[in-house]
């Protein structure tokens, strides 16, 4: 019955309900990556070379592991602020470790990175759920402290040394593929698959459809909700690892703003802002486009000040079709 | 019964909201007498009316904010409108066009800029937190392009008075934001347009329903917001005497902060401009104190993070307790 609907409709037709009625915006951001390939490429000769998207893809690592964490927050009904400013703790946190414990292994170092990223993570779950704090209050509130704490070591010159920490983030695979993109791929395959396959992934989509029915359905919301906010900590420090690698230093005001970039990543690629939507593929997609967006800029050589106007236009843009794509009736109120 | 019921709530609503707000008083109190033992200079004359002219543009602000944080919505990008406002401010004086010209020009601005932020989030649907986030960045990356990212110097006599003068010896700022804190009071305790604010925070589909006509309620509650910001923002360049694109950089923070600090909630519907007032004495009075103390700035931030939690945390507990 449904195909002779669609029979009767022209061809254009179809392929315009692929880009207005399917769930998810992914065919939409798809197409907008190919106009906008045209576009730079089309401006600028460098912009179709394998250096480009070279650095293209190895700058996506920090802004892509931290939207696989916020991926996950905010499908859950959550939403997280503070990832930035954890971001710029850890590695700060990192840097002065190396600098002053010279003899503590690198391995050690991340895993440290990794723990107090949990535990950042842990401290914003813990407070929105258990005592019941709006999640934009608790984390502006954490973004602030995370941030001031990372200025107590703002007198050290905290450069890093050691190759192992300069290679996670700087190595290439076969001189063209980097490592970053490597990891990227491996935790959003794996957390696609965790969404899609395991009890709390189905839980996360549920809580953040309706939490309340979820709550009756038995689901442990709390822990779930908690669980989301570390894994959300956890990449911020996986975050920090590549950033501070990348940059080879641990500033404490690394990472400021990266909440808004990651944010516009994440609503783009078609994580509503209540929750219950969403997938890592349309965030991958999301990603690719923000960090080609950037690149294309400086390729255009669009002064810097004249960035800031794109990306938040850019970001307006992206909640607007967002929002007018999931209007199903009119808005009266 | 069930009025009776209904009554009781509302009465326990009512004194739910008074206690807070001694609470509040009385933390003000307590950290005033902490900051006056503490340090020699907090308490004296220059300082506090040094302190109160530079709460002043903040206060402007957070009245209006309330406005629309009562009716449900959030605006962040009244940052971005401060540096916005002060650079465009700046270089029109820089132009030699006359002060009066120019503080009308940027409040036509401010109600522009709450004009596209309305629009966003009544017309296009668009939830309004990411909304301001977007808006906030084109605000300030507007700024810095105008003013190629230096700072402007701004100085002409109707500016100066703006931030730097005074009638009667009370500096022109705090008269400013006395009036903006009256009218705003009037406005939302005493009309009819203040109770459809409250009615639309609490409810905006029986709002809908009875007749209100909500988006347009809402639009202007963005649109006041525009302009307390560029009136804010003219304020804060008369104070520095300079039009800076960082002006106002993370200042919605700590204007959301006092706001939540004062009792009104994220949700929309409850929330008092008094609880506002006491809220952003509570947060100036401990930056004040902390630069007095001699703490260093982004340390104070963590204050002020914290505070921000400790506060809406014990509103919540106390909430639930009510509920129960």
């Amino acid at each position: 019955m449904a195909n002779t609907k669609i029979n009767a409709t022209g061809w254009y037709q179809k392929v315009l309900r692929i880009f207005t009625r399917s769930k998810t915006p992914i065919a939409s951001l798809i197409l907008l990556y190919v106009l906008m390939i045209v576009i730079f490429a089309s401006f600028s000769p460098h912009y179709l070379t394998v250096g480009n998207f070279r650095s293209i893809f190895n700058n996506l690592a920090r802004f892509g592991i931290l939207s696989a964490g916020i991926t996950i927050v905010m499908i859950g009904g959550g939403f997280d602020l503070s990832i930035g400013s954890a971001m710029g703790l850890i590695g700060t946190i990192c840097a002065v470790i190396m600098l002053q414990f010279p003899f503590v292994p690198v391995g050690v170092v991340m895993v440290i990175a990794a723990l107090v990223g949990c535990f950042l993570g842990l401290i914003n779950g813990v407070i929105i759920t258990k005592i019941g704090i709006n999640p934009i209050i608790t984390t502006l509130g954490t973004l602030a402290i995370f941030r001031g704490v990372a200025f107590f070591w703002a007198h050290l010159n905290v450069r890093i040394y050691s190759r192992v920490w300069d290679a996670v983030g700087r190595t290439f695979i076969a001189g063209t593929i980097p490592l970053t993109t490597v990891y990227i791929v491996v935790i959003f395959v794996i957390l696609a698959l965790v969404l899609k396959f395991t009890r709390f992934g189905r839980n996360l989509y549920t809580i953040g459809g309706n939490e309340y029915l979820a709550k009756l359905a038995g689901i442990k919301v709390d822990r779930t909700k908690i669980a989301s906010y570390v894994i959300s900590g956890l990449f911020a420090g996986l975050a920090a690892i590549v950033l501070t690698s990348q940059l080879g230093s641990g500033r404490p005001e690394y990472g400021s703003g990266a909440e808004l970039e990651v944010l516009t990543i994440v609503v783009l690629g078609g994580v509503t802002v209540g929750g219950g939507k969403g997938n890592f593929l349309g965030t991958f997609i999301a990603l690719v486009i923000i960090g080609s967006i950037s690149n294309g800029l400086v390729l255009l050589d669009v002064p810097i000040f004249l960035r800031m106007v794109v990306k938040g236009g850019l970001l307006v843009l992206a909640v607007s079709i967002d929002a007018l794509r999931n209007r199903k009736r009119l808005q009266l109120y | 019964m069930a009025d009776d019921r209904e009554g009781t709530a509302v009465k326990k609503q009512k004194k739910f909201f008074i206690s807070n707000t001694i609470t509040l008083v009385m933390v003000l109190i307590a950290m005033f007498i902490f900051f006056s033992l503490a340090s020699r200079h907090f308490l004296s004359t220059y300082n506090i009316l040094s302190m109160v002219s530079n709460l002043s543009f903040m206060g402007i602000v957070a009245a209006v904010l309330t406005m629309v944080m009562i009716s449900g919505e959030i605006d962040f990008s009244i940052g971005g409108n401060i540096g916005l406002t002060s650079v465009v401010a700046a270089i029109l004086i820089e132009g030699g066009v006359p002060g009066i010209l120019v503080v009308a020009i940027c409040l036509v601005m401010g109600c522009a800029i709450g004009v596209f932020n309305g629009f966003l989030v009544t017309v296009v649907g668009v939830n309004s937190i990411i909304a301001t986030v977007g808006t906030m960045s084109v605000w300030r990356g507007l700024a810095y392009t105008f003013s190629d990212g230096r700072s402007v110097l701004a100085i002409d006599p109707v500016i100066d008075f703006l931030g730097r003068g005074s009638v009667f010896n009370i500096p022109f700022p705090i008269i400013l934001f006395v009036i903006v804190f009256a009218i705003s009071y009037v406005v939302m305790n005493l009309s009819k347009w203040g109770r459809k604010i409250y009615s639309i925070g609490v409810n905006p589909m029986a709002s809908f329903l009875s007749g209100i006509n909500v988006k347009q309620v809402k639009f202007l509650a963005f649109v006041f917001c525009g302009l307390a910001a560029a009136l804010g923002g003219l304020i804060l360049t008369s104070l520095s005497m300079v039009g800076m694109p960082q002006h106002g950089q993370g200042l919605e923070l700590t204007i959301i902060s006092a706001i939540l600090l004062g009792g009104t909630a994220l949700g929309g519907g409850k929330g008092q401009i008094l609880g506002t007032l006491t809220g952003i004495l509570i947060l100036s009075v401990l930056y004040n104190g902390l630069t007095m103390l001699d703490v260093y700035y982004y340390h104070v931030q963590i204050a002020q993070g914290a505070v921000l939690i400790a506060v809406v945390a014990t509103y919540e507990v106390r909430q639930k307790r009510l509920q129960q």
